[in-house]
């Protein structure tokens, strides 16, 4: 093949990939709905989610986050004792601290949402686990996880509101 | 117009090559924004992706099923594999940012990048997702043919001498295009919100105790300040998403995104986000413009240093 040839399919190969690439990423992060667009995104959501495509830019839209919140686990024990514990909360550390925390921040504001609830009893283990004394006698049996929300009102402080919201009964193989 | 000449104006835009310096430089501020982001998460590695993170491998792949690029579903699932995949992906970093074997460093990132995402997806923010998103088209850029170990190490094998040749910067338009529609899209999103239309937004976001960072004039916290700030917000999202093709916008644009970003990285406690975005800010300058930069800097480097980075004028 002569190399005029070559660097010419060469070409109406990647300007295939650019034109593809460039309808679909925009389709796909355009917010509007149209059943085009939305039989467009089903077609190409597995290579997306496969390849790490997927992408939203919607940080702080259409609405900031109104409320302040964090989340707070009771652990009960086998004694009838009970232990509080608070995921990191950002505004309680150092500066430094929270840098290299932040990650409990988005986790937490992902895990306070009921449309998660496939998390809940990850993180009623993990609570768990951390919270075991390796007492074999008083084991923990019972995580309850709190979420304390307070709504934002404009140049004025907001009550607290608290919500019980999951309870995750500990077996034995969780704390090995 | 013809069909012709959107053909011509496309193969313009894409393939006429043109110096690689832009895309050689963010392959390097790319390369420190990856470090950035593992070293800060280093001591949670294992808290977020070990054997007992807080989302179990289980969990994941129930909540986000499908084939995925996920290196932790293929590796043993004990916590020395788990840190082995961070160290190499944290050396594959490394040499990316040297620019050793840089297209197999960049693939390599990407792999791992995009697994500890897909690994856990609820703790990402939009800065994780811009380096994947950039990472993903910088595997087919021409990284590492200058300020690179490896252009280094041709010259000194002999098999390199000349400048650094132009290439197509497709890969390159690809990033930029990103960084344009994520600025677009942020605006559309925003504008179809009611705090965001009516000037309110700024005070909620600048009051989220737990994103708060360092305290913020009070002379800013007033009404119409918030107000102006919320809209400007938006005209500059706009603006850097669509006006800063215009080259003679460009870097007004460019130095108000930079202002804008450093506000954000003094008031909001974003870790890496600001420097994930601003990285690729550097694809936006005219090569002429970096070499002229770069010829100012190779007068106070050693000579072997020197060609790495040259250039046709």
């Amino acid at each position: 093949m002569a190399p005029n040839t070559q660097t010419r399919i060469k070409r109406i190969a990647i300007s295939a990939f650019l034109l593809f690439h460039i309808v679909a990423i925009t389709c796909w992060c355009l917010p509007f709905s149209s059943p085009l667009i939305a039989m467009f995104d089903n077609v190409i959501r597995p290579y997306f989610f496969w390849s790490g495509l997927f992408q939203s830019w919607d940080t702080f839209a259409p609405n900031p986050k109104l409320v302040n919140s964090y989340i707070e686990a009771i652990v009960i024990y086998k004694n009838g004792h009970t232990r509080n514990w608070v995921f990191p909360r950002m505004e309680k550390l150092s500066l430094t601290d929270r840098y290299w925390e932040e990650r409990y921040r988005k986790f937490v504001e992902n895990l306070r949402e009921d449309a998660n609830v496939a998390l809940w009893p990850d993180a009623g283990r993990r609570i768990a686990r951390l919270n075991n004394n390796n007492d074999i006698s008083n084991p923990p049996e019972i995580v309850v996880l709190i979420r304390h929300w307070s709504e934002m009102v404009p140049y004025r402080s907001a009550p607290w509101h608290a919500q019980i919201f999951y309870e995750y009964n500990v077996k034995p193989e969780d704390l090995r | 117009m013809r069909l012709r000449s959107l053909v011509e104006a496309w193969n313009q835009f894409f393939f006429e090559p043109q110096s690689p310096l832009p895309v050689c430089l963010f392959r390097i501020l790319y390369g420190c924004a990856v470090m950035g982001t593992l070293i800060l998460l280093r001591p949670e590695w294992l808290t977020w992706y070990g054997t007992h993170a807080w989302v179990s491998l289980a969990t994941m792949q129930k909540v986000a099923p499908g084939l995925r690029l996920n290196l932790f579903a293929l590796i043993p699932q004990n916590d020395s594999w788990i840190e082995g995949l961070f160290w190499v992906f944290l050396g594959s970093a490394v040499f990316l940012t040297i620019g050793l074997l840089t297209r197999l460093s960049s693939i390599s990132v990407f792999l791992c990048l995009t697994s500890i995402h897909q690994r856990d997806l609820y703790i990402t923010h939009s800065g994780d997702t811009f380096l994947r998103v950039a990472g993903f088209f910088l595997m087919f850029a021409p990284a590492g043919v200058a300020l690179s170990m490896d252009r280094l190490l041709r010259i000194w094998r002999g098999k390199e001498d000349a400048p650094v040749q132009p290439k197509s910067p497709w890969a390159q338009r690809m990033i930029q295009f990103e960084v344009a529609l994520m600025y677009f899209t942020s605006f559309l999103w925003k504008s179809m919100g009611a705090p965001w239309v009516n000037g309110t937004a700024l005070y909620y976001v600048l009051h989220l105790d737990e994103i708060r960072r360092f305290p913020i004039p009070q002379w800013i916290e007033q009404p119409l300040m918030l107000k102006l700030g919320s809209w400007l917000t938006l005209a500059l999202e706009f603006s850097l998403g669509v006006l800063i093709w215009f080259k003679e916008l460009r870097y007004p644009l460019l130095l108000c995104g930079l202002l804008f970003h450093l506000c954000l990285e003094y008031s909001l406690n974003i870790p890496m986000f600001q420097w994930d975005v601003l990285s690729a800010y550097v694809l936006f300058v005219d090569p002429v413009d970096i070499n002229r930069v770069l010829n100012w800097m190779n007068g106070r480097l050693p000579a072997p240093l020197r060609r790495i980075a040259e250039i046709p004028a």
